[in-house]
Parts: C-alpha cells; sequence; structure tokens
C-alpha cells in the first residue's frame, strides 16, 4: 500500500475534502481474489475467524479472466459486490480497515499521480497497445505516487454518496489513450452482464464485463 | 400402482405413452403459426436456464407470452416464478407477456405432459439433458415448436430417438431452435462466413477449448434420497449431464462441426478425474483432451477442463491453407494471413445471442418456413459423446460406432428412492455399449 496525502478535489463541480489513506500499488490480481472466491483459507474447515461469516462468491459459469492470464493479472469481470465482499473479507482477516476508493478518493490520487508528465502510453494499457486484453500488475511504469495501472488496464470500482451509482474510474484496455487519465469514468449498464444466461443473474460476475476490476484502499 | 411407479419414468415406456396420449390432444394450429398470432410459450424445465430462457423469449419479439411451467421440484419451480415476477417488475412490456398462473403451472416427473398438454404453441425444453429425447419427441408429438437447450441427448440410444423426431418433426414443419447460440451470434456469423468464403483456404485444423474452473455442488440435505440428490446435482453424473465435455463443451465442438460443414468420422482421446474427486462430484471426468478426425482430414483437437485455480480459456481456432482464424465468444473474432480481419467492435444497443436465437426462431416461424436445427444439434451432441467415449474407454470410436452403440444409461425405472451412483469410467475397461451401472 501506498500512503496518499489528503487533500481537496472537485467532483461534480463541488470542492470534496480527502483525509490520508493508503491505496494498493496495483489493482487486485487473480491470485488474492481465488483466495477468497475459492475459500483457500478455509480448505480444512472453519477456520473460527470472523471472516467465515462473509459470504462468498458464487462459481461462475464460464472463464471469467478470458483466458488472458490468472496469477498476476489483475481480476476482472467482478462485479461491485464480489469486490467489496473481498474488502470486507480480507478487513475480517487482517484487523485493518480495507475498502474500495471513493471516488474522491481516487480522484485525488489520480490527480497526484499525474503530476510528473508522464505519457498515457508509459503508464497504461489502452487500446492502442493492449492487443484487446488485460496484462499483468506492474508491467508499465509506475506514476508519480508509484501506482501501477492506475489509468488501463482493468477499470476500477469506486463508491459514491450513492449506493445505487455502480462506476468506476480510470478507464480500461478497451479505452483509447486519449480517453484515459484522471476524469476517465464509467457507469454499470445492463451490457456488462447482458450475456449471463441465468436468471437470476449473476450478483457476483458480470458476464461482459472483462474490462472491470479493482483496487483496494486502507484507512490509516 | 404405488407412488413411485406413478412417479417413475423410463425413456422407452414414456416414450410410447407420451406419444400416443399426445396424439390424441395435437393443437391443430401448431403446424400453421400466422404472422400476427401470439405465441404461447411453455417452459419445461424451470432452473437457471430455463428461467432465463423465459425472459429472453419475451424479449425476443412481440407478440410472446409466457404461459406454463414445469419442473420435476416443486420448491424449484417456485423459486423460478418468484425469480421472474421479479426480474420484471420493473419492465410493464414483459409483465403483460407473463400469464403464468396457478393452474399452469405443474410438477413432477410428469409436469412435461402437462405443459404440452395446455394450450402452448412454443415449448423451451431447458431441463438437465437426460430427459431431452423425451421431451422433444413428446413435444413433437404435441406438434410445438421448440426452443431446445444443448446437448440434447447423453447417450448414443437418446441421440438415434432425438434422429426419429428430428424426421418428424420436418415431415410436421415444425419450428425447432437450439440453444447453441453461437449460430446466432454477431461475434460468429461474419467471421464463419469469411471461412466459408475461403478466407483462410481450406481449414486443415482446429483447436477448440472449454477450460474453467469448477461449478456448483448442492450440499445434500438429510430429506433427500440417492435420485432426488443425484437429480439436483445432475451435472455430476453422466446420465444426467453427459459429463462436461458433452454438457458444456458441446458449444465450442459445434462450432468445430459449423466452420467444417460436417461431422467428425472418428475420435482418439484422453480424460480423466484427478482433482474433482470428492463423492460430491458424483463419478464424472474433470478434463478431457479429444482428437477428432473429420471426412476430409482436417483434424480437431479439443479440450475441456473444470478445474479451480487453472487457466481459463473458451475459444475456437482454425488453421487454414491460406490464413489463420481465432474465435471467441466475448472477444473480436479476427482472420490472420492473406485475408486479415478483425471483427469491429459490437454497436449499442448490444443484442444477447440468448435473445437473439428466439427471435430468429419466431421470425422463421412466422415465415411459414420454421427452421429445424434438431439434426445440426443432435450431431454435435453425439460428436461429443463420441469424444467422451473415446476418454472413457480409451479406444479410437468412430462414428459409426457411436451411432449404433447399444449404450442406454438411463436408469430403470427412475423414481425419487436409493439410486446408486454409477462406477467413475476406467480406460482399457469402460465398455462403449453399457447400461447404467456398467463399468
Amino acid at each position: 500500500m501506498v500512503p496518499v496525502p489528503g487533500g481537496t478535489v472537485t467532483i461534480d463541480g463541488k470542492q470534496v475534502k480527502v483525509e490520508p489513506f493508503l491505496i494498493g500499488k496495483t489493482e487486485v490480481t487473480w491470485d488474492m481474489y481465488d483466495v477468497f472466491e475459492l475459500a483457500l483459507d478455509t480448505a480444512k474447515g472453519s477456520t473460527g475467524s470472523p471472516a467465515d461469516a462473509i459470504a462468498r462468491p458464487s462459481r461462475p459459469y464460464a472463464a471469467p479472466d478470458y483466458g488472458w492470464g490468472h496469477a498476476g493479472n489483475p481480476a476482472i469481470s467482478i462485479a461491485r459486490t464480489g469486490a467489496q465482499a473481498f474488502a470486507e473479507w480480507l478487513s475480517a482477516k487482517t484487523g485493518k480497515k480495507y475498502r474500495l476508493a471513493t471516488e474522491a478518493e481516487w480522484a485525488h490520487a489520480a490527480q497526484l499521480a499525474t503530476k510528473n508528465g508522464a505519457s498515457i502510453d508509459q503508464l497504461a494499457w489502452h487500446e492502442g497497445n493492449a492487443e484487446a486484453k488485460t496484462h499483468p500488475v506492474g508491467t508499465k511504469k509506475p506514476d508519480a505516487l508509484g501506482l501501477f495501472d492506475l489509468f488501463g488496464n482493468a477499470a476500477e470500482w469506486v463508491t459514491t454518496g450513492d449506493p445505487e451509482a455502480y462506476v468506476t474510474r480510470g478507464g480500461s484496455f478497451r479505452d483509447p489513450a486519449k480517453a484515459l487519465g484522471p476524469n476517465a469514468r464509467a457507469l454499470q449498464d445492463d451490457s456488462w452482464n447482458a450475456r449471463d444466461p441465468q436468471l437470476p443473474k449473476s450478483r457476483w460476475w458480470l458476464s461482459d464485463g472483462p474490462f472491470v476490476g479493482f483496487r483496494l484502499v486502507r484507512e490509516p | 400402482m404405488t407412488k413411485s411407479e406413478a412417479n417413475s419414468v423410463s425413456r422407452r415406456t414414456f416414450v410410447q405413452t407420451t406419444a400416443a396420449a399426445t396424439a390424441a390432444m395435437m393443437w391443430p394450429g401448431g403446424v400453421h403459426i400466422q404472422g400476427s398470432d401470439v405465441i404461447r410459450v411453455g417452459v419445461i424445465g424451470c432452473g437457471g436456464r430455463g428461467s432465463g430462457a423465459a425472459v429472453d423469449v419475451m424479449r425476443s419479439s412481440d407478440g410472446v407470452e409466457v404461459v406454463a411451467l414445469g419442473d420435476l421440484m416443486p420448491d424449484r419451480l417456485a423459486l423460478a416464478r418468484t425469480t421472474l415476477t421479479k426480474e420484471i417488475s420493473g419492465e410493464p412490456a414483459l409483465k403483460a407477456k407473463y400469464k403464468v398462473t396457478d393452474d399452469t403451472c405443474f410438477t413432477g416427473f410428469d409436469a412435461f405432459q402437462k405443459v404440452l398438454a395446455t394450450d402452448v404453441n412454443y415449448v423451451i425444453l431447458a431441463t438437465p439433458p437426460a430427459f431431452r429425447p423425451t421431451h422433444l419427441a413428446a413435444a413433437v408429438a404435441a406438434g410445438k415448436h421448440i426452443f431446445t437447450e444443448k446437448p440434447v441427448a447423453v447417450d448414443s440410444a437418446g441421440i438415434r430417438s432425438v434422429l426419429e423426431t428430428y424426421k418428424l418433426a420436418v415431415q410436421k414443419g415444425l419450428g425447432i431452435g437450439a440453444g447453441t447460440q453461437r449460430r446466432h451470434q454477431a461475434e460468429y456469423l461474419p467471421a464463419i462466413k469469411r471461412i466459408h468464403d475461403g478466407a483462410i483456404g481450406d481449414v486443415l485444423s482446429g483447436q477448440v477449448f472449454w477450460n474453467q474452473g469448477g461449478l456448483w455442488n448442492q450440499a445434500r440435505q438429510p430429506s433427500w434420497s440417492d435420485a432426488e440428490w443425484q437429480l439436483r446435482n445432475w451435472l455430476y453424473f453422466t446420465w444426467l449431464s453427459g459429463d462436461h465435455i458433452v454438457e458444456q463443451h458441446v458449444h465450442n465442438i459445434d462450432v468445430a462441426n459449423w466452420v467444417l460443414k460436417a461431422h467428425p468420422i472418428k475420435a482418439t482421446g484422453v480424460g480423466g478425474r484427478q482433482w474433482r474427486t470428492d463423492p460430491k462430484y458424483g463419478h464424472i471426468f474433470d478434463h478431457f483432451g479429444i482428437d477428432f478426425e473429420y471426412p476430409n482430414g482436417a483434424r480437431v483437437m479439443s479440450m475441456c477442463r473444470q478445474i479451480d485455480r487453472t487457466a481459463g480459456r473458451i475459444a475456437e481456432d482454425f488453421i487454414g491453407s491460406k490464413g489463420r482464424a481465432f474465435l471467441a465468444d466475448r472477444a473480436p473474432s479476427r482472420i490472420v494471413g492473406q485475408n486479415a480481419w478483425t471483427l469491429e467492435k459490437p454497436g449499442k444497443p448490444f443484442v444477447s445471442p440468448y435473445v437473439q436465437e428466439h427471435t430468429n426462431l419466431i421470425v422463421s416461424i412466422r415465415s411459414g418456413k420454421p427452421y429445424n436445427e434438431l439434426q445440426q444439434v443432435a450431431e454435435s451432441t453425439l460428436t461429443a459423446i463420441m469424444g467422451r467415449e473415446a476418454a472413457y474407454t480409451g479406444q479410437e470410436i468412430t462414428w459409426d460406432e457411436i451411432l449404433k452403440a447399444d449404450m442406454d444409461l438411463t436408469p430403470p425405472n427412475l423414481a425419487f428412492g436409493p439410486l446408486a451412483v454409477p462406477p467413475v469410467p476406467m480406460p482399457g475397461v469402460t465398455k462403449m455399449s453399457r447400461r447404467f451401472l456398467d463399468t
């Protein structure tokens, strides 16, 4: 985790104050998510940890990693429910407070991240260089904060004041370079989960969301 | 007759009784739906896929109503009704198409007959695959148009039944669409057309994959009989699902047959049960690798795996004399070589292939020239069964052998009650011609 100093950032035309926090150096990778998803921590039965009480994801119907790489690649096709449950589980495991970044925190970090003037091509996997897939985290240059892939690769879930607003920031490997940066923002729509053939559709997985992942923050 | 006899079902008696019973109540207009006629849908098998298909068909076309539901299990039917009501609650256009009432919901082993006896003219068959040959035969006998999920059988006896049903459906002019939705999918159609138009020259070989992690499992409840436990965990029993090469990987095998415009003439393969060994996973394998040989000498390597923490891959690649094609359902299809091409990003609004397959079938029915995909999906299903049997037995198996094999995996007199688990197949020992509990 990398410390981010407090500051202010403009969201929807309003100045928002951000307290200091820690942010993950990379997006959460499959080898991290697997431990939670597949309950590898409880493989020998209950551990008696408070983490045992947190629901685990259902089994995905297909291959949510799309065959683009597993260990070391960002966990993708993850619905916000899964990202938030992972943070809860990790918090229960460690006794520390992990969660998704608020949109203000993410935007604040993104502004600090772009201060060294590195080009988006150096920092990000985007439509022009990614060959239509995700890449292992940490294989582009770090940004001014020392973070990898804040822009491009997988778009990252954030939270807003409205729990019904499903928002990602940073853009993904599917976006052109010029669309990536601190202002890149997307709202989930039906197309992100259009091809789940089952009803009810999964609340854990996005059948058409291979561009969606997440990064965690930690409260100091 | 005891209760278990009343609830019992075996394929042979089933087909006979349903054919006789339903012939008497054939829906008179079943063959000739006019452009403005309402499509009245009955869903047979209301799990996650059947429920999903019910919504898909309502989204697919105007003038469609879902009117009847049938499922073996009362709790599954109740869950489907709750889920469907919730799914359409925010969409007045769909709510208006949903006409299911208590009187049009049926449970038990004979639920399908009761659905077919209503005034539906289009049925969705989405039970576990074991029941498909019986349901297809009964639905065609009753003069219904059909959307059938894949696969359409689990054994040679089932396939022979389905091929007979296909002939009868053709005679009757019934429409049958199959749940091999790639055949209706925007990512595939332009790429396949290019291949068929010669973009990669003669297709010499292919590699088709469905590699993923494990799937759901229902923990056994004390109140469940052996049979109920197997039925609720149908994925893990070859007699119910066909094993995952048939149940799931048939999608990719179907693409190979589509590209090559043929079914293979023989198969050699390997497979095993290496990771998913707990008895709660029945007796099926967790990986297969099959070499299929086609009439023109082309070879297709098929690989499927359901093992956690392994590399996922769901795709079909083909090598031709003039180039290569890379197909996948959720990535841009592309061709490399002298006719290089990449599928443009799909536009919005995105149309799900699970909806499109109903749209296309209903258009064809209303045009008076319904299409019939049953032979095609039966051949792809048998291709997958041939691959499975090559791995199970360890022998090279030809198309003629698998088509004629004396293989009927249905338990005799199936009913809720005691039911043994068939042995795990063993190459070199397992015989292709076998019954339910045979090695």
